[in-house]
Formats: C-alpha cells, sequence, structure tokens
C-alpha cells in the first residue's frame, strides 16, 4: 500500500490553468477541496473563484462542435480516438483560438450543400425516372462557391415539390385510360400536343383535359363497348343483314371514338413524358452542380482533417471545462493560488516537476506526510475480477482505512458459506451455477454499460453466483436436500465437535441441532473477525490495543464452551453454582482484563463503556447468527410445501410434480434467494464488520481527464 | 378452553402478526425508498435491506406457523397447548416491536443516505438492531414449541 505524501503549491494567478492541466494530464494527484479549509486559515486564503463565462463557454463550443459534427453526418464514436495535443497558456486563451478555428471551418457551406442534395432527392424520388431515359446534359461553367451555393438554392426554391408528384399521377391517370379503352398505338395518328406554359398550369390544364374525357368515356360507356367491339370484330358478320349492319355501324362508331381520344391520350401522355424528363434532367444536374460544389469544398479544406480538428478542438474544450471545475477547489490570496493535493510517495517527484514545468518556476512547492489528524486517501491493491461483485458489497458499507487488511477475498470465503448454510439445497444450488455460467458467458459478448440496471447487478455479479452455488450444493448434500427435503439424498455428516453436529441431519428434523450449529458457525465468523481485528490493530501500532481482540476471543470461545459444557442456557443456574470457577476464568477476567487494557490506553470510563459493549455485543452478535437456522429451516419448509403439492413421496419424482416443482423452485430462489442475500450481507456488515472493519476509509480518485 | 382451538389461535397469532407487521414496515419503508430513488437510484441498492428485513418478519412468523402446524396432532393437554399459545404471542409481539423499530430507523436511514451517503454504514445499526428484536423472540418462541 502506497504511502501518501500532501503537496502544497503556491503559484501566480497566470499559470494556474496550466498546472491544473499538466495534474489532470497525469492523473496522479487528488486535489483537496481547499473551500473547506480556508477558515482555518483566518483571512489569509479566500476561495478562489471561477469565471462562470468560462463554463458557459465551454458548454456553448461543445454544442457548437456537436452541432457540426452532425452536419457532416459524422458519430463521434465512429471516428479514431484522437489525443488531444498538450496545451500551453490560460484556459482564456486557448478557447479564444478554439472559435477562431472553429470559425474557419467551411461547416457552413457543407451544411448547405447536404441540404440542397437532400432537397433534389426528395423532388426526384416521385418521377421514377430511369437512369437510361435521362442523360447528364453539361455542368454550366463554374463559379465561385458561394454564388454557385445560392443561384442553386434560389432554382431549387423555384420548382415545388407538388410538381413532380402531380408530373407522376398524370401519367398514371393516362395509362389508365388507355388501357381502359383498349389504345392501340399503331392505330392512331398522335395528336402533338403543345402547351407553352409554366408546367404548373400546363399539368392543371392536362388535368381538366383527363377528367373531360373520362366524363365523355363514361357518359357513352365506352370501354364496354369497345370490348364488345373487340368481341364483334372476332366474328364473321354477314353485312347485309340488318342486325349485321348494324353492328358494323357500332363498331365504325366506337373505332372512330377510340381513335380520337386515344390521339389525344397519347399525344397528353407524349407531353407528359417529355416534361418529367425535362424536370428529371434539370434536377440531376443541379445535384451534380451541388456535388462538384460539395467536392471542391472539400478538397480545398482536406474535410477528413476537419473532421478530426472537430474532435481534437472538443476535447481540448472538454479538458478546459474539466480544469476549470477543478480550479473551484482551490485558494487564493490577492496574487497568488494556493493549493493542496494527496499525491503518492512514488510520484511525488513527477507531480513537484509537472507544477514547475507548468510554471517555468515561478512556484513553490513542497511535500510532507499527512498529519494525525488527516485521512490520507488509500489505494488498495486490485482485487482479481472475479471478486468485483463481493468488492461491491464491501464498499457499499464502507472504504478500507489507510494501513488495514482489504476483507474483500475473505469475504469471498465467508459470504458463500452462510449464504449456502442457509440456501442449503443441491438442485437449486446447481442452477445456481448454471445462472452464473450463462452471466459469465453474456458479460463477455454483450456491452453490461449499454443493459439496464437489473441486468447490469446480474452481470456483474456473474461469478458470485457461481461462488453462491457451489456453496448450496455443498452444504444441500450436508443437510440432504434436494429441491428440498426430497428423499432422494442422505444427510453427509462432517463430524462433530462437542454438542455441535455439523452435518448429518435433516434441519427440519433436528431443528436443534441447526440451531446448535448456526451457533458454532456464528462463533467462528465472529472469531476470524477478531483475528483481524488483532492484525489491524498491530498494523497500525496501535500496540496498547493489541490485547483487547485477543482478550475478546478468549470471552468470545469461553462463553461458547460454558454453553456447551453445562448443557445450554437452560442450566444457567449451575454456571453459578458448580461452574463458577470457570465463568470466572472463561468469562469474568477476560473481560476485566478488555476493561483495564482499554481504560490504560483510553481512560477508565472509556474502558468501563468499551467492557459493557463487549459483553453486549458478544450475547447479541452470536445469538443473531440464529437467523441461519431460521432462514434455513424456512428455505426448507418452503421446498418441502412445493413437494407435498407435486405429490413427491420418499425420493420418487412423479412426472406431474414437475411443473410444480418448477413454479416452486423459481419462486423460493428468487424470493428466498434475495432475503437469504441481503441476511448474509447484514451478518457481514453488522456482525463481522463491527469487529474489524471501520469503512473510514476514503478512497484515492486522482484528477484526471475523461 | 379447547386446547386444539388455544393452539390454533397460537398458529393464528404467530402467521398474522408478523405479516401485519411486515407489510406496514415494507409501506413504510419502500414508499420512501421509491421517494429517494427518483433523486439518487444508485443508493437503491444498498437502501433496499430496510425493505428486505422487514420482509424478513413475515417468514420468521411462517417459520414458527409452521412448526406450529407440525406439532398441532400432539398437542392434548391444556400445558402444551398453552405453550403454543405462548411461543405465537411472543413472535407477534417481537416482530410487532421490529417491525416498528424498522419503519421509524429505516425511513430515517433512507432520508440520511439520500443526503449523505458516507453516513449509511453508521446508520444502518438501527435497523438491523430493531430486526434483531424479531430474532430474540424467535429464538424463544422456537424453545417453547421443543419444549411442546
Amino acid at each position: 500500500m502506497a504511502e501518501m505524501r500532501k503537496l502544497k503549491v503556491i503559484v501566480f494567478e497566470d499559470y494556474v490553468d496550466a498546472i491544473v492541466r499538466s495534474l489532470g494530464e497525469a492523473g496522479i494527484t487528488q486535489l483537496i477541496d481547499m473551500r473547506e479549509k480556508v477558515d482555518e486559515w483566518k483571512g489569509v486564503l479566500l476561495p478562489y473563484t471561477v469565471s462562470a463565462e468560462t463554463l458557459t463557454k465551454c458548454s456553448d463550443i461543445t454544442t457548437k462542435i456537436g452541432e457540426s459534427l452532425k452536419t457532416l453526418g459524422l458519430k463521434p464514436e465512429d471516428l479514431p480516438l484522437t489525443e488531444a495535443p498538450s496545451t500551453t497558456g490560460s484556459t482564456k486563451e486557448l478557447l479564444a483560438q478554439v472559435e477562431q478555428k472553429l470559425a474557419d471551418l467551411p461547416v457552413d457551406t457543407l451544411r448547405k450543400c447536404s441540404e440542397i442534395s437532400a432537397r433534389i432527392s426528395q423532388l426526384i424520388d416521385p418521377l421514377q425516372l430511369k437512369p437510361d431515359e435521362v442523360a447528364v446534359e453539361e455542368l454550366p461553367p463554374e463559379k465561385p462557391v458561394e454564388e454557385a451555393l445560392a443561384q442553386l438554392e434560389q432554382k431549387i426554391r423555384e420548382i415545388p415539390i407538388e410538381t413532380a408528384v402531380r408530373l407522376s399521377e398524370v401519367t398514371a391517370r393516362i395509362d389508365q385510360l388507355v388501357d381502359a379503352l383498349h389504345v392501340k398505338p399503331e392505330e392512331v395518328t398522335i395528336e402533338k400536343v403543345v402547351l407553352d406554359k409554366p408546367i404548373g398550369e400546363a399539368l392543371t390544364e392536362i388535368e381538366q383535359n383527363l377528367t373531360q374525357i373520362e366524363k365523355q368515356v363514361a357518359t357513352v360507356g365506352l370501354t364496354d363497348r369497345a370490348l364488345l367491339v373487340d368481341k364483334i370484330g372476332d366474328l364473321s358478320l354477314d353485312e347485309k343483314s340488318e342486325l349485321g349492319k348494324m353492328l358494323s355501324e357500332l363498331r365504325h362508331f366506337v373505332l372512330e371514338t377510340r381513335r380520337m381520344f386515344g390521339a389525344r391520350l397519347l399525344g397528353l401522355r407524349n407531353f407528359v413524358a417529355d416534361r418529367r424528363i425535362a424536370l428529371g434532367k434539370e434536377l440531376l444536374t443541379l445535384g451534380r452542380v451541388v456535388e462538384t460544389v460539395r467536392q471542391a469544398t472539400e478538397a480545398e479544406t482536406k474535410v477528413g482533417e476537419v473532421r478530426e480538428d472537430l474532435l481534437t478542438l472538443q476535447k481540448v474544450v472538454e479538458r478546459e471545462k474539466q480544469v476549470t471545475q477543478a480550479e473551484e477547489k482551490l485558494a487564493r490570496t490577492s496574487k497568488t493560488v494556493y493549493f493542496e493535493a494527496w499525491v503518492p510517495e512514488a510520484y511525488t517527484n513527477e507531480a513537484t516537476e509537472r507544477v514547475k514545468k507548468a510554471s517555468n518556476g515561478n512556484c513553490l512547492v513542497s511535500d510532507e506526510p499527512p498529519t494525525h489528524e488527516e485521512k490520507a486517501p488509500v489505494i488498495l491493491k486490485p482485487v482479481p475480477q472475479y471478486l468485483s461483485a463481493f468488492e461491491k458489497l464491501v464498499y457499499a458499507f464502507g472504504y478500507p482505512s489507510a494501513g488495514d487488511i482489504n476483507p474483500v477475498p475473505i469475504l469471498a470465503l465467508t459470504f458463500p458459506i452462510l449464504f449456502g448454510l442457509m440456501f442449503a439445497d443441491v438442485g437449486q444450488g446447481a442452477l445456481f451455477v448454471l445462472i452464473g455460467v450463462v452471466l459469465t458467458f453474456l458479460k463477455r459478448r454483450i456491452r453490461t454499460e449499454k443493459m439496464g440496471d437489473v441486468v447490469r447487478y446480474l452481470l456483474v455479479s456473474s461469478e458470485m453466483f457461481m461462488f453462491l452455488g457451489v456453496s448450496a450444493i455443498f452444504f444441500g448434500f450436508i443437510f440432504g436436500e434436494f429441491f428440498g427435503p426430497s428423499g432422494i439424498l442422505h444427510p453427509i455428516s462432517l463430524g462433530r465437535v462437542g454438542p455441535f453436529y455439523i452435518g448429518g441431519f435433516e434441519p427440519t428434523q433436528e431443528p436443534m441441532k441447526m440451531l446448535k450449529l448456526a451457533v458454532f458457525v456464528g462463533t467462528i465468523h465472529i472469531g476470524l473477525g477478531l483475528v483481524l481485528r488483532f492484525l489491524n490493530e498491530t498494523r497500525r501500532k496501535h500496540y496498547k490495543l493489541v490485547p483487547v481482540p485477543l482478550c475478546w476471543m478468549w470471552l468470545l470461545f469461553g462463553g461458547l464452551f460454558m454453553w456447551a459444557y453445562w448443557g445450554g442456557i437452560s442450566n444457567i443456574s449451575r454456571w453459578f453454582a458448580e461452574g463458577v470457577f470457570m465463568l470466572a476464568g472463561l468469562v469474568v477476567l477476560p473481560l476485566v482484563l478488555i476493561i483495564g487494557v482499554t481504560s490504560l490506553a483510553e481512560g477508565f470510563m472509556e474502558g468501563l463503556g468499551f467492557g459493557v459493549e463487549v459483553f453486549a455485543e458478544t450475547l447479541s452478535h452470536t445469538m443473531s447468527y440464529s437467523r441461519l437456522m431460521a432462514l434455513g429451516l424456512v428455505h426448507s419448509a418452503m421446498n418441502y410445501l412445493f413437494l407435498v403439492l407435486g405429490g413427491v413421496e420418499h425420493g420418487h419424482f412423479p412426472l406431474e410434480s414437475i411443473p410444480m416443482i418448477a413454479v416452486g423452485t423459481i419462486l423460493v430462489m428468487i424470493i428466498e434467494g434475495l432475503v437469504v442475500f441481503v441476511h448474509t450481507l447484514r451478518l457481514h456488515w453488522v456482525e463481522w464488520f463491527s469487529k474489524f472493519h471501520t469503512g473510514e476509509g476514503i478512497a484515492f480518485k486522482p484528477f484526471k481527464f475523461t | 378452553m379447547d386446547p386444539s382451538f388455544t393452539s390454533l389461535i397460537g398458529v393464528a397469532l404467530s402467521i398474522g402478526v408478523p405479516i401485519i407487521s411486515a407489510a406496514i414496515t415494507i409501506i413504510i419503508c419502500g414508499t420512501a425508498m421509491a421517494g429517494v430513488g427518483t433523486e439518487k437510484p444508485e443508493l437503491l441498492s444498498r437502501l433496499i435491506i430496510t425493505v428486505v428485513l422487514g420482509e424478513a418478519l413475515a417468514i420468521y412468523g411462517l417459520l414458527i406457523a409452521f412448526m406450529l402446524l407440525s406439532k398441532l396432532s400432539i398437542i392434548t393437554t391444556i400445558e402444551t397447548a398453552n405453550k403454543a399459545l405462548i411461543s405465537g404471542v411472543v413472535i407477534a409481539v417481537s416482530t410487532a416491536s421490529a417491525g416498528a423499530g424498522i419503519s421509524y430507523c429505516g425511513t430515517s436511514l433512507i432520508g440520511a443516505t439520500a443526503e449523505k451517503p458516507e453516513t449509511f454504514s453508521s446508520n444502518v445499526i438501527g435497523v438491523v438492531l430493531s430486526e434483531a428484536l424479531a430474532i430474540y423472540g424467535l429464538l424463544i418462541a422456537f424453545m417453547l414449541i421443543g419444549q411442546i
């Protein structure tokens, strides 16, 4: 564990930004919030006020850059990560430079180009042109970019979006009519339609024309007759007969009308098609022009670089924002700025050098070890990744103090044991292991940060599921439980310590044995906590208090021995009769020693108070472990309930019992699993941590750019 | 009174009162948690302890009721029936007290943690000690049943 040093720096105001930036780049120091300490300096120091303007400017520029990136159709996460260049000078100067650079970028032109392109494709889509219909004409001579764009915008605006849609509608209507009338192009001489009008008006006229034709066709019933006539044409009729004459007249009439309408319709169709192609050509030409303008602009400014520039600028601004925010922790005199920072001993020189370099030597830097009253932040060795869930459980209670043993690896052992005692079941334990394996597999495949809260918790604790499951399987064998006390497994005994049976019984049948085992396990767990307290006191060099945990263990195990020796609490009268000497030696003496030792170290009243506390805690905390029995029994009882409902008897699982057991297992695993988990956690947080882990440490969080 | 009726009252008390206590505790702490969750959702995983400890009260009641039920067939004398009744009363009273403790300390813990998360480890003591009260009652009820 690295020792901490406290860095003290006085520097002229002009260099503050550069120094903080340099420290942020290194990420080795934790700035101390001077605002809380200003009072101690009795008016010499004032809080360093950060200008709100700078922060607003940072946000403004960030938004602007974000918009520009969006305009260029870029997503920052798709682009390669570039390191922000190391910069010097004050934040204000830097921000001004960034703004200047931003103004120089041709973002506006590019945005206009994409707007026009979008509009063109919006217009061109309804025309449904085939590529061979339109050959792109020559491009107009090149003009300066701004002028060309302005013209393009003007032209585009002149074409209303309905025109394109109307053109295709009219074409469809004409096609429909032509089909209905069975017009054959080879039979008619196509009329030439000339409408020398703007396209909008021409279309209106054509539409009116079409409506008329449609009306006439409907009134004469031409479509039906046309069909009839076509049919007649197939028959060879005698011209002389009366019917024959009438029919041939009719045919003549129909063919004549059809030819007339057909000529008109086909003429219109040609006209519309011409217009459509003309419009398409115009639009495509415009599109080409836009493309050329865009290419010219991109070539001129090298858009690839622009993109990277934007990202770099964004990073620079982001960094300046963090610098400004960090500066809120500093303090100032009239001309200089003063601040303190924690730095690991190994990095003290580097930090000092950085401060000196960034301020060109215009600074005073000193470092010193933390005083007794101060709490220096702590750096812990990282625990293996598979213990990260247990780590979270420990740190949720509190961070270990400097010099203390990190309880995470030990908790990773004891936590599953206590959980398994309460959740003893081979089947459900195996399911837990399976869930753990699946979650671990998923964790490697999916990005956890994108998941919801619950899923993320599950993924983080994937390895813990395996630990808990293995323990549950183990204790399932000990107590003979397979999806409840189903009778398939027989309890396996691990042995016997005095009156304490370790396994070899069914908890529901012999609850007293389970209670004794729970108290036994609790005593050992608390004893382990006291061993850790002993080690911690030794490491903290509190030699005066080192005997306390030893005497406490004496009291704890002595009390347990007496309880076992005299056959439980019901014979307590004998403790004071035949057992009075044993009581004196095993309970009273260690308690007196604890009071004596603490009195010598901290004063008599504290010693007495602590003695009473030790006595009460020893009793109540040990008793608290009887919840191992209670929850263990409830777990078996609930499983038993579903076994009975499913009709399982003497280890025989009928097929129809499986759905009921599945439902029961899901319920028990979720509800009981949660309750047992929280109780295991509580036993660790309260009964165990209170012996050695104060959780008053502060994690070392160096100031670092994110 | 008829021994079997007396012992049935014991069963009813041992399951009924703990469930009411658990419900009240969960109602009080759950609503407080929901309020804090809107501001600081990251604290919820720690604060859930209040609700789960409240729920455990019902489980203790369930355990005693379950054990009493399994003894019903052998309760024939007034003496054993009284023991069954009193064990029900013991678990009822102790879980009710624990429920009151968890509700009061739990809501305060939730409020205080929202304001200053670092005080959690000290404030949680009130909640867990209240819950320990139910364990003491459970032990005595358990031993009473053991004598039947």
